[in-house]
């Protein structure tokens, strides 16, 4: 957390707030006179998730940038006010609220957890503001807290665990042991390998949670290791992540069975390194490799690696940057930020921004989009190419949860 | 308990005449500043946080800095204040004012339950007892996700109108907003100044300067424990239940360890044992962090060096220095 991620737009909205401390007046002066698009952007910056929330600011900005220089809204330009949730609800619903009251934004993108997505959620609903969420959930699809106003841009762990779940279960075995973080995101992604494996005759050995946090596994392996599964589904998120695939590889568990995990994440790839996640199979909404294939990955890669050092965009920041440029894709082609005219043409969006067809569905704004199955590598330090793309899901309605299993009638 | 030996353990009053009259009216002065808050502050939404986690750490110096107790289980009286409003809003539907009611009723329950354990300890003990009674409250409400949204949280505890003798307030405007919560933060500030002038008050700060004098006056020390603890759950249940309809979510983080000990600093920050610290001590805290973390993510460093310069340079807290100063 060496860079400096705060752009002139947060300066200014920082020298706004002093001025406005200084006094009332000077601050409704200073508000009047922008007429930018503005995308309120709070993610944990922060935090143990403030990596990947970082490359969010990164991915968001070369969104914005890219709008900009191809002429903004008939002139408007877009500038992102990016704030720190971090990765607490509470806090993301103060500056949720702060950015619609206040900053009166036109859009607001963010959020890198599932509660703190419901929160941000909840305050833009009642307030009317457009909200894309780029973290994947479960809960955010059901009709108990949909919001007309809200997209859910990432994949969520129905889709995902399903994607990956259908493609292991066929490949390696139908024995499955599931080693779980002990909270929502752990059972929402159980749940969803299970429905993948039900129709397929697949058998629940064991389903050992563990709580969040943890940094000893070495009870629980054995106990696994003793069943002889085919397949052991570790779904846990992060560090606990690294640790628990660290630990696996120690007690030589992938000797037996092979290991697969809901989302392998590239971050946490590239800071534990090749040996824990050798061979391990997971899903991704992205992965920078499909440039080979995918010309819209291969174009949003170069732009990022020109912004950035010559970085390369991770999966979760990606999703910042589709969720920025559809919400400014659709308000040009609606010729206006009003929500009301840019709802119908974000509904009827068929877009490829970045990995291949996508489209937001109709009753629960969830985009429908295409899942990778990948494989680490064995590539040594430095090199961001550490995994094969080995399948792609492509984008179906099928993999998701109906609208009638979801509430909506 | 006689008023005799109440009057006996009263401080002494300042002699300087406007100091004294500010002193006599502090819930008013309070209750202005309050209200003129939101001129100063560039976001209505930090401002109302600020009502509330003020409101909070006013719970909390009742018992650490006017009894001496340090708790460390505070979160648990705010969390469960919370949730009873958000549940009573969100899953029943009640009106607003039931789940204020409801919220208040919580925190003095949850007080009640953990007090009624708690206070046979003192010192680092009765915060370890506190601190540990507070995570299983955490736990149970953890698990408890049919009833509170569990990791995800409690969502839509939407308030969008307030009624209120025939005429209806937007509650979604920012500035209605903060000035109905500030209307029971201002009420709080009374019920505090009353208790605190009360005999009773008087024997609250009699116990905590000298517990076996008091003791000896005949005072029951343990139920004066009780009863603060319980009085200061009903604070910290008030702000709870405004915290839930500020943001309209509860989340779990509420019940957290580390609420707990926002509003010990928030107290030592501002003042303990002063009548308004806790609020200048919350607004410190919100508004640095708020306004330092706009410029950069290295925040926590800033902010961080700028509570030691605090806690160096004014050893009573950033209002208990200053009204030490005038004193003098």
């Amino acid at each position: 957390m060496t860079e400096r991620i705060t752009g002139v737009t947060r300066r200014r909205a920082a020298a706004m707030a002093g001025a406005a401390l200084a006094s009332p007046f000077l601050f409704h002066i200073a508000r009047a006179q922008t007429a930018n698009i503005k995308v309120g952007f709070p993610v944990p910056l922060t935090g143990p998730y403030g990596a990947e929330a970082q490359d969010q600011v990164r991915a968001a900005q070369v969104a914005i940038a890219e709008f900009n220089e191809t002429g903004g809204l008939k002139g408007r330009q877009a500038e992102l006010l990016v704030r720190d949730d971090k990765l607490n609800p509470g806090e993301a619903a103060t500056r949720a609220l702060e950015l619609c009251e206040t900053d009166k934004v036109d859009f607001v993108v963010g959020s890198l957890s599932a509660s703190v997505q419901l929160a941000v959620n909840n305050v833009t609903k009642a307030r009317k503001v457009l909200y894309n969420s780029i973290s994947q959930s479960d809960a955010i699809n059901e009709a108990k807290d949909f919001s007309p106003y809200t997209f859910h841009e990432a994949l969520n762990p129905h889709m995902t665990g399903g994607a990956v779940g259908r493609y292991a279960f066929a490949k390696y075995g139908k024995k499955v042991a599931f080693l779980t973080a002990d909270y929502a995101y752990g059972y929402e992604m159980v749940r969803g390998f299970q429905a993948a494996g039900k129709p397929m005759g697949v058998q629940t050995l064991i389903d050992v949670r563990h709580p969040l946090g943890a940094t000893d596994f070495s009870t629980l392996l054995p106990r696994i290791q003793a069943l002889r599964p085919e397949v052991l589904v570790i779904s846990n998120f992060g560090r606990d992540q690294q640790i628990a695939l660290k630990q696996a590889t120690d007690f030589g568990l992938k000797k037996s069975m092979k290991i697969v995990v809901p989302i392998l994440l590239y971050t946490g790839r590239i800071a534990a390194g090749a040996q824990a996640f050798d061979g391990v199979v997971g899903g991704t909404s992205y992965y920078w490799g499909i440039e080979k294939t995918i010309p819209s990955a291969k174009a949003f890669n170069d732009r990022f690696r020109k912004m950035h050092n010559g970085r390369v965009p991770s999966d979760y920041g990606s999703l910042a940057y589709a969720g920025v440029k559809t919400f400014l894709m659709a308000s040009r082609q609606a010729g206006t930020t009003d929500p009301q005219a840019v709802i119908p043409v974000m509904e009827a969006l068929k877009y490829d921004d970045y990995k291949g067809p996508e489209y937001y569905r109709k009753c629960d704004h969830q985009a429908v989009q295409s899942v990778f199955i990948i494989e680490s590598k064995n590539a040594p330090a430095g090199d961001p190419d550490v995994f094969n793309v080995i399948a792609t899901d492509a984008p179906n309605e099928v993999n998701l949860r109906s609208c009638e299993e979801l509430g909506f009638k | 308990m006689t008023v005799d030996n109440v009057v006996a353990l009263r401080p002494s009053e300042p002699a300087r005449g406007w100091l004294s009259l500010a002193r006599r009216r502090r819930a008013w002065l309070a209750s202005l500043l309050l209200i003129l808050f939101p001129l100063i502050v560039p976001f209505k939404a930090l401002a109302a946080q600020i009502l509330v986690y003020g409101l909070y750490a006013l719970g909390l110096n009742l018992l650490f800095g006017y009894l001496g107790l340090l708790s460390f289980g505070h979160a648990a009286l705010f969390g469960v204040g919370a949730y009873f409003c958000g549940i009573a809003v969100a899953t029943f539907g009640l009106p607003w004012w039931a789940g204020i009611g409801l919220g208040i009723f919580g925190g003095t329950l949850a007080a009640a339950l953990i007090g009624a354990l708690a206070i046979r300890t003192r010192g680092i003990y009765f915060a370890m007892v506190t601190l540990a009674l507070a995570q299983c409250v955490y736990y149970l409400f953890y698990e408890e996700a049919g009833w509170t949204g569990g990791e995800s949280g409690l969502t839509g505890v939407d308030v969008k109108t307030i009624d209120l003798f025939g005429v209806s307030f937007n509650f979604v405007d920012p500035l209605v907003h903060y000035y109905v919560i500030c209307a029971f933060v201002v009420a709080a500030l009374f019920a505090l100044s009353r208790i605190l002038a009360s005999p009773f008050g008087a024997v609250i700060e009699g116990v905590r300067e000298n517990e076996a004098r008091a003791r000896a006056s005949g005072i029951d020390v343990s139920r004066v424990r009780l009863v603060t603890f319980i009085v200061s759950g009903a604070f910290c249940g008030l702000a709870g239940a405004l915290l839930s309809l500020n943001l309209s979510i509860v989340s779990i983080e509420t019940l957290n360890y580390e609420t707990s000990g926002l509003a010990v600093m928030m107290c030592l920050l501002g003042g303990m044992g002063t009548f308004f610290g806790p609020f200048v001590g919350a607004a410190l805290f919100l508004l640095l962090e708020n306004i330092v973390s706009l410029y950069t993510v290295h925040w926590q460093l800033i902010v961080g060096a700028a509570f030691v310069a605090c806690v160096l340079f004014f050893p009573r807290g950033v209002w208990g220095t200053l009204m030490q100063g005038l004193e003098k």
